[in-house]
């Protein structure tokens, strides 16, 4: 409730630093500390400091999972806003709103990390999506913004219908939003199957699983750069976080039916996202169709929805999160988006050109990364299930497949001659990559670290 | 205590629509009589000049879907959003009593954030008509 | 009246909207069709709310009081996409000219 709170506040309070303030540098360390703040809060309140009573009549709950989940997301726009709050600002005229725009959609992953009621997690959902619309668009006089804007707008006010019908049909048939309420039907009636699968297809749409993943590739492609980073790790693992409480507390006891769409579903996603992004060129592109690749992963957890796939998803969200932020931040240093545009980065800026390889190898899995052990607890989650074995076998081959993609960056930059296009950094930007690097490998040896925090 | 779903109307016959059936009738009726009688009767000269569209006298150009100025619809936004807000006060119309100060203040709050985003707009000079 | 009318009432205007939604072209009319799907659940928590109270509201005077204030939330949440959504359409038109959505196309190599 803490960072719910100071979250809402922390964005009025950009608001009005832009209308108040007019130097940027003032603005950006207002949103910095504020961010910083809200990691305290939130840690506090885990600690069992909660400086607010509020009765949320059964609405929302903050538990373990939720506050540790909040932790991982409030540390990852920190570090993405110590890399990447020059960029942001370089966007366009209105750079405080960017930044009131970023504090409103955390609020709304407050609120879908930790709902009881499908009323929440609408709102969280929305919350989430309406300022993205915006920032997609924030680059007004570029037709690609323009009409990534549009398309991410109107396809995702279209699976907003489809959640409502959903929830309304749910409504229908139990008599509650309560999510726990919805759980104890016994016996399922039409009106509830359909729902149900209503808000597999939106929360799938969400998250960009296959059958409705066609438009991520073109947003995340055509929105600014910053954004597309943004949108790609905190929103996408908060759209997961969502998916796993919505199928797991409200619809944990109809786990028999969904399982297997589940399983299709991911199968299809780790398939499409793995196979298309090895024939694209640019490398903004190769890492939209990575981030549809990593959600087949993490759809794995839902697939198997016990203790392990819980650990794993929080493992994963962090892991996922902080290595593309990384390589994006990197990214948008480039001149030239595509593969051939890394070429001979470690002659000119072998420190870049080495924390990228270490994001670029968590991404693909490799041992000793955080990306590896998360994946590992995907697999034991999903092996943990006793059925569908051909899944973890395929997941493990498409895994082997996304080897080649991000490879491929690393081939660019060491073994191929070139003069890489590349904006000057500043020594904070350099540390701050250096620490996010250690990090990964340090969670890749240790995910003890995050997830004891979990248990008490 | 007074629930918003007390209101409850028993209509089951369905003698009690036939007022409004009635009603709609006539007036579609009426509208339908009016459009065939002016029609029928109005006297008809038409030429070249006469159906082109009337501009006071003037020679008309060029089409009547031209681009309007952006400011109306700015405002028209604001307007739209401003408005639909104020759905949250008629629940809180209804129980207002029951609720009592707490209630008062958690309105008097979603005011207060309201009343934040108004001088928002007001001081990015989003209501200038003329600037 | 059954609740079956409304059922299907709803459930029509909810294909009217996703029909629309697939098969035009101009991104004010797909947006209509987005709101009649909203409006469409709209009708169909307000039928459902009053079924809810009829069958529970001897035992709970407030049974299915919740259903109507979910739709206060759609319409408010609606009004802010509309906003944004109209916004972002003007932004295209102004740029484009047009707001036909098969010009959608420069980000499809």
């Amino acid at each position: 409730m803490n960072a719910l709170i100071l979250s809402a506040v922390l964005g009025v309070i950009m608001m009005f630093s832009g209308v108040m303030l007019k130097q940027k540098s003032a603005v950006r360390n207002i949103a910095i500390t504020g961010l910083f703040l809200l990691l305290v809060v939130n840690i506090l309140e885990m600690s069992g400091m909660s400086f607010f009573r509020i009765n949320t009549a059964g609405m929302m709950h903050f538990d373990r999972f939720s506050l540790l989940f909040n932790c991982i997301v409030f540390f990852s726009t920190f570090v993405y806003l110590l890399l990447s709050a020059r960029d942001i600002e370089k966007t366009g005229n209105y750079y405080a709103e960017y930044f009131t725009l970023i504090f409103f959609i955390l609020c709304g992953v407050i609120l879908v990390s930790s709902f009881q009621s499908l009323l929440i997690l609408f709102l969280g959902i929305e919350i989430i999506s309406i300022p993205l619309y915006i920032l997609t668009g924030s680059d007004k006089k570029n037709l690609k913004s323009n009409e990534a804007s549009l398309k991410y707008f109107l396809l995702g006010a279209f699976s907003t219908g489809l959640m409502l019908m959903g929830i309304a049909l749910i409504y229908g048939s139990v008599g509650s939003f309560s999510t726990a309420q919805i759980n104890m039907t016994e016996k399922p009636g039409a009106l509830m199957i359909a729902g149900m699968i209503l808000l597999l297809f939106s929360m799938s749409f969400k998250v960009s699983a296959a059958p409705f993943h066609f438009w991520t590739p073109d947003v995340y492609d055509g929105a600014p750069t910053v954004f597309t980073s943004f949108m790609a790790t905190i929103v996408k693992v908060a759209a997961f976080i969502a998916f796993i409480r919505l199928f797991g507390e409200a619809f944990g006891n109809l786990q028999p039916q969904w399982q297997i769409w589940i399983a299709l579903i991911t199968a299809a996603t780790l398939f499409i996202g793995n196979i298309t992004a090895v024939f694209q060129q640019s490398v903004k592109r190769m890492l939209a169709y990575s981030s549809i690749a990593q959600a087949g992963f993490m759809l794995l957890s839902l697939y198997a929805m016990n203790a392990d796939a819980k650990e794993g998803l929080l493992l994963y969200s962090a892991a996922y999160s902080l290595a593309t932020i990384g390589i994006f931040a990197v990214l948008i240093k480039m001149n030239d988006y595509t593969f051939d545009g890394f070429n001979g980065l470690a002659k000119y800026q072998p420190l870049l050109a080495a924390t990228t390889t270490i994001f670029l190898l968590s991404l693909a899995g490799i041992p000793l990364t955080a990306g590896f052990i998360s994946k590992f607890y995907m697999l034991k989650a999903a092996v943990a299930t006793g059925r569908h074995l051909w899944l973890v076998i395929f997941a493990v081959l498409m895994a082997a497949v996304s080897v080649y993609y991000y490879f491929r960056v690393i081939q660019a930059m060491y073994f191929k001659e070139g003069q890489p296009g590349i904006i000057t950094t500043s020594p904070v930007f350099k540390y701050t990559l250096v620490v996010l690097a250690a990090l990964i490998i340090i969670l890749g040896i240790f995910p003890n670290l995050l997830l004891n925090w979990y248990y008490f | 205590m007074i629930y918003l779903l007390q209101g409850n109307l028993s209509v089951s016959d369905s003698g009690s629509y036939l007022p409004v059936a009635i009603q709609v009738l006539f007036v579609v009726g009426l509208i339908a009589l009016l459009i065939f009688l002016t029609h029928i009767l109005g006297p008809k000269r038409k030429t070249a000049d006469k159906l082109q569209s009337f501009a006071s006298g003037i020679e008309s150009h060029g089409d009547a879907r031209q681009p309007m100025a952006i400011k109306y619809f700015l405002t028209a936004i604001l307007f739209v959003l401003f408005d639909v807000e104020v759905i949250f006060f008629y629940p809180y119309a209804v129980i207002f009593k029951e609720l009592g100060w707490n209630g008062f203040l958690a309105v008097l709050m979603f005011v207060g954030f309201f009343l934040c985003g108004f001088i928002y707009i007001l001081k990015k000079g989003a209501l200038k008509w003329e600037d | 009246m059954p609740i079956n009318y409304y059922i299907f009432l709803s459930i029509a205007l909810f294909c009217i909207g996703i029909v629309g939604v697939l098969t035009r072209r101009n991104a004010i009319i797909i947006f209509m069709c987005i709101e009649l799907m909203m409006n469409a659940v709209n009708l169909l928590l307000v039928a459902f709310s009053k079924m809810h109270h009829a069958t529970n509201g001897a035992t709970n005077a407030s049974a299915g009081i919740d259903g109507q204030i979910f739709v206060f939330f759609i319409m408010v949440v609606a009004a802010a996409e509309v906003s944004v959504g109209l916004a972002i359409i003007v932004m295209m038109y102004r740029n484009i000219h047009s707001v036909d959505v098969n010009f959608l196309n420069r980000l499809k190599h």
